[in-house]
């Protein structure tokens, strides 16, 4: 009775006030450069990815599947 | 342990008692913040502890000097919520702590300026975080943890009083930042609403004047909100604020921006570089990312599959999900890419059925009129521009601009 009371009150301490994601306190005087702000972070993404190449790997094996289809038929 | 003399206890408690009137005296707001930093494990806290234990009269040393009685009502229960905090009595820690914190309030209000601003915000944190602890106290006794929420209650009424037209409404957005941690680790999350409308729309704030530490939490947590609600562009805009502005130096913060930041991006047609994902150890994205650039719903699948727990838990899994959609039209597009380039006269005519051999080669097993329903589904949303013939199972496409780009902006909802 004991051992199972405790289990419940486990279960119940690993449940409440989960937050995985809690930011992380800055100082309270804490200050950085504008000029070092993140500009290396913001500039890494790519918006031009949705193009017509069709020479990787996976397109070459889509086409190969693809015709093999249409022989079939 | 070094022997502790009577003598010893009484010349600390003295000290801590006229660092107190001292700091209020000349206005010394760093001097004072230090006096209330309990979880902080100063040695000088720590040592007052002890020394109060073994005086055990400190009361009387504060009633009989007038610079020090004026104060009683915040350093009494101070003291003791600092012996019971080193003894961790963490709830009767935080009780105590608490009515220093009333205490200390009323008098901030009389306080013309803003120097004390800083030990406010101590004060705020360390009710917070011995409400926490607290709570965990009272849940592995068993009994119901409820300092959090009062903690809460107390910030509101703290984040009430700044709210004004003086120079303290500068320190309303760190009280702010506060409350969201609570709130997000309730689960009442809710409750934000209040206060992100009074920091948005009251006119006592400009936004601008805040300190940049705090603006970028705000932004962090308000931008989760976002991506909670599916506002896309808005989730957009605050994360990437606070990962702009974020100090480059907090890599663990910027890692949590991202976390958010990433699903919002691939849900406007924008990817990540593998390094990014690599350099703060989002690797649990780079499926997701692979799955999009070829078009794999297969790939993708596999990559919600193998990283449930983890998307769940930081509720990104549904905005996931949606992805699908998009990486079924680059799929779409490239039998269409390679049918033009086999027969570029009949390219626009994808037969349905080739669509399912496709499916059917990434062992996903959908018959014709499933994939009518994709498609259908595909054209509604403007993700495929064209119609299709039914009776001949035929998607016609749009001889121009087929397969529209989001730029920038969410699938049509």
């Amino acid at each position: 009775m004991a051992t199972e009371a405790k289990a419940v009150t486990e279960d119940v301490k690993i449940d409440l006030f989960e937050d995985d994601d809690e930011f992380e306190e800055f100082e309270i005087n804490e200050k950085w450069d504008d000029k070092e702000e993140g500009k290396e972070v913001t500039q890494q993404w790519e918006d031009d990815w949705d193009d017509d190449d069709v020479s990787d790997d996976f397109s070459v094996q889509l086409r190969r599947e693809l015709e093999s289809t249409t022989e079939k038929n | 342990m070094a022997y502790l003399s009577m003598g010893e206890s009484h010349r600390r408690i003295t000290e801590f008692l006229n660092r107190f009137s001292d700091a209020v005296s000349y206005q010394n707001g760093v001097s004072f913040k230090s006096l209330f930093a309990l979880s902080s494990n100063s040695h000088f806290l720590l040592s007052l502890a002890d020394a109060l234990s073994l005086f055990n009269d400190a009361n009387r040393l504060i009633n009989q000097n007038e610079n020090f009685s004026q104060f009683a009502d915040i350093i009494v229960p101070l003291f003791r919520s600092l012996q019971h905090y080193k003894q961790t009595n963490f709830v009767e820690a935080y009780n105590a702590f608490e009515k220093t914190a009333n205490a200390f309030v009323q008098e901030f209000r009389n306080w013309e300026s803003a120097w004390a601003l800083e030990a406010l915000f101590v004060i705020v944190y360390e009710i917070r975080v011995l409400a926490e602890k607290a709570d965990r106290q009272l849940a592995s006794n068993g009994k119901s943890p409820e300092k959090l929420k009062g903690a809460g209650s107390l910030l509101m009424k703290v984040f009430g009083i700044l709210a004004g037209k003086g120079a303290k409404r500068v320190g309303a957005l760190y009280v702010t930042c506060q409350l969201f941690k609570i709130y997000f680790k309730l689960g009442t999350v809710h409750l934000c609403r209040s206060v992100i409308r009074s920091i948005e729309t009251a006119r006592i704030f400009d936004f601008e004047e805040f300190p940049k530490r705090d603006k970028v939490t705000y932004m962090y947590y308000t931008g989760r909100l976002e991506v909670f609600n599916e506002n896309f562009p808005s989730a957009d805009y605050k994360l990437s604020y606070a990962l702009k502005h974020c100090n480059p130096q907090h890599e663990a913060n910027i890692r949590m921006i991202l976390k958010y930041l990433i699903p919002v991006k691939l849900s406007i047609g924008i990817l990540p570089n593998h390094g990014l994902l690599e350099k703060y150890n989002l690797l649990e994205y780079g499926n997701i990312v692979q799955a999009l650039k070829r078009g794999d719903p297969r790939l993708l699948r596999c990559a919600l599959q193998d990283h449930e727990d983890w998307f769940l838990r930081s509720g990104v899994y549904l905005v996931l999900e949606k992805i699908e959609l998009q990486v079924y039209q680059r799929l779409v597009k490239k039998i269409y890419i390679i049918q033009k380039q086999r027969d570029p006269a009949r390219a626009h005519q994808v037969k349905l059925e080739v669509i399912v051999k496709a499916l059917k080669w990434l062992d996903i097993d959908m018959d014709v009129d499933e994939v009518e329903c994709i498609m259908a589904i595909l054209i509604y949303k403007n993700l495929v521009k064209g119609y299709f013939a039914h009776k001949s199972k035929v998607a016609v496409l749009s001889k121009q601009d087929p397969f529209p780009k989001l730029n920038g902006k969410p699938v049509n909802s």
